[in-house]
């Protein structure tokens, strides 16, 4: 849902400009009434978590509570809410163990890489369609637009299976790169290939995403700029550097900080590739190791300390990114 | 002007090489799982002697089909059945609650307004799928761990939802609503008679979305599901996470998984891309 960022801070300002003028009904009541399932859950299972996530990171856990955390009884009835979980205040300490964690640091390096990998090859190729989808020539664009759409709805985790079949020794890519007289690549045992292989995986799933919002951004840029470029005598190349890219400047924006985020927040490629034997330390991203922290060692208090960091680090890299536009 | 012609010519002729070449490499996953699913798993791969892997489908589905069902660590079948109902209560829910929410924020006035709309906003902000730990506990402190309701309870109050709802919503004439009121039409009667109709195409909008999110979902439902309860991704992580895979049946289970999706996508596309793009490419 984070891949959803401009509206809101449009909306934002939207709604500021709206209060002014708008006079709309005020019904006692009834708005929360309406408002209040959405509320209910949103407090319980957002709001709750978030703060919690926080407050864990100072603790160790120990194991599920039974202790009461608060009781009351009234004759008959006897109302008691449990204590989430057994635990012991540590202070700092998990954020002590999370900067000298070799572990932590390679994920952040892996995850890293991967966005390094994908972002300028999407970016490019999803650029790139759409100019071409945009261009006044191209037909059929509504088929081609469908087809490079399709693998938004693929599911992740079957996806990342089939992948891991193309690319398991004797499958289709060492075939492929054969008969262009390349040798065959281990993609599942050598470190480096298998990083890269989670990368191109997710360039094929978010590539005609992009290629979308970019085509729409496109689409919103007024004809008479290029007209005038045309009089002016300008070639493709100066009217794309000079109109298309600086108009393009927000949704590209908005292309970097969602997927940003969403590589960050990779768990199901990851996951899939060391499950079938990758090597796990070059693949684990960030979210795979909390996973692993959290679940496998039971450790939540030290994966909350895990996960606020992770958050920091998104947060400052979307703001980076927004300061430097 | 000839030469004019003629570079004109040759972009033309880029372009479309450059897009018939992306779509077709980006189409082959999607052919190769289809036929592999059809292949028995020794016509996957490329044998010995310089035999080359089958590209064209087999006779083997069927087989590879059973073999599936009768997997002793996870019932794919039932966890195609779990993942639909799950998928399908999950929207039905959020779409209500998202609209109800939506339709507040949009014709209300209201004390606190503005600080429950930025309260939402900040979470948007937030990587929201990396809060399974305390999640975890308030789950199985509710006694909710291992039931539909784990999967579907925390991502109901969908924050995109209401925004997108509220968005959509500020479009309707307050005269309209006016009008319905001065019939006599109490405040429910207008969201359900009239807002919701007259919202039919962002609904359906916001359906789509929410069906896939909920579809892909991975993380929490691994985290919190057991065997019986498994959703389709869960379901295949676990084929996966067998010692000896077994790949023609890996690939009949992720066909299953991607194809009925990809048919209710091209038949719900048009919706899709304008949930996409009323997220992200407006004003």
């Amino acid at each position: 849902m984070s891949r959803q960022l401009l509206v809101p801070l449009l909306d934002q300002v939207r709604f500021k400009r709206e209060q002014l003028k708008d006079r709309l009904p005020t019904l006692p009541g009834t708005p929360l009434l309406f408002l209040s399932p959405f509320f209910l859950l949103f407090g319980v299972f957002l709001a709750i978590p978030v703060f919690y996530t926080f407050y864990l990171s100072f603790f160790t856990f120990q194991g599920v509570s039974t202790e009461a955390l608060f009781a009351i009884d009234i004759g008959a009835y006897q109302i008691m809410i449990p204590e989430m979980a057994n635990l012991q205040y540590v202070g700092l300490d998990n954020y002590r163990r999370l900067l000298t964690d070799s572990v932590f640091y390679q994920s952040l390096l892996n995850t890293a890489i991967i966005f390094v990998v994908q972002v300028p090859l999407m970016v490019a190729l999803a650029l790139g369609l759409a100019l071409v989808l945009n261009a006044a020539y191209t037909r059929y664009k509504g088929i081609f637009r469908s087809l490079l759409l399709l693998p938004v709805s693929a599911n992740t985790v079957a996806y990342s299976a089939v992948f891991i079949v193309i690319a398991a020794e004797g499958g289709i890519a060492d075939i492929a790169l054969g008969a262009v007289g390349i040798s065959p690549i281990d993609w599942l045992s050598d470190g480096f290939w298998a990083r890269n292989l989670v990368a191109f995986m997710s360039v094929w799933r978010w590539t005609g995403y992009n290629m979308i919002i970019i085509l729409a951004g496109l689409q919103t840029i007024s004809p008479s700029l290029y007209e005038a470029a045309e009089i002016g005598g300008a070639t493709k190349i100066q009217k794309f550097r000079h109109i298309t890219l600086p108009q393009l400047k927000p949704i590209m924006l908005f292309v970097f900080v969602t997927t940003t985020i969403g590589v960050f927040k990779k768990f199901a490629e990851p996951m899939i590739v060391i499950s079938s034997g990758g090597p796990i330390n070059e693949t684990r991203t960030i979210v795979y190791y909390i996973w692993q922290v959290a679940f496998q060692n039971l450790e939540l208090g030290y994966g909350s300390a895990l996960t606020v960091a992770l958050v920091a680090i998104i947060m400052t890299l979307s703001l980076i990114q927004f300061k430097v536009s | 002007m000839h030469e004019k012609l003629e570079k004109e010519a040759l972009w033309q002729f880029g372009g479309y090489g450059f897009l018939v070449a992306v779509t077709m490499v980006m189409m082959f996953p999607i052919y190769w799982v289809v036929v592999a699913s059809t292949l028995p798993q020794s016509a996957i791969f490329a044998g010995g002697a310089g035999e080359l892997p089958r590209l064209i489908p087999g006779s083997n589905f069927l087989a590879n089909a059973e073999a599936l069902a009768a997997r002793p660590e996870v019932d794919f079948y039932r966890s195609m059945l779990n993942s639909l109902v799950i998928a399908v209560v999950y929207t039905g829910l959020a779409l209500l609650f998202c609209s109800m929410g939506g339709f507040a924020l949009a014709k209300y006035d209201f004390k606190y307004k503005r600080t429950l709309f930025m309260g939402i906003l900040g979470t948007l902000l937030l990587p929201t799928n990396l809060l399974v730990i305390p999640l975890f506990l308030l789950v199985s402190n509710m006694g909710l761990s291992n039931s539909y309701w784990a999967v579907i309870l925390p991502w109901a109050a969908y924050p995109l939802g209401i925004f997108f709802m509220k968005q959509a919503m500020q479009s309707i004439p307050d005269s309209l609503l006016e009008a319905a009121r001065m019939d006599g039409a109490s405040e429910f009667q207008l969201y359900y008679r009239v807002v919701l109709p007259s919202m039919k195409s962002s609904l359906a909008a916001l359906a789509v979305i929410l069906f896939l999110f909920q579809w892909n979902l991975f993380l929490w439902p691994l985290v919190v599901l057991r065997e019986g309860k498994y959703t389709i991704p869960v379901a295949i992580s676990k084929i996966m996470s067998n010692d000896m895979i077994a790949y023609d049946q890996l690939m009949v289970a992720s066909a299953m998984a991607i194809v009925p999706m990809f048919v209710v996508f091209i038949l719900l596309q048009r919706h899709f891309v304008n949930g996409i793009l009323g997220g992200a490419v407006k004003e």
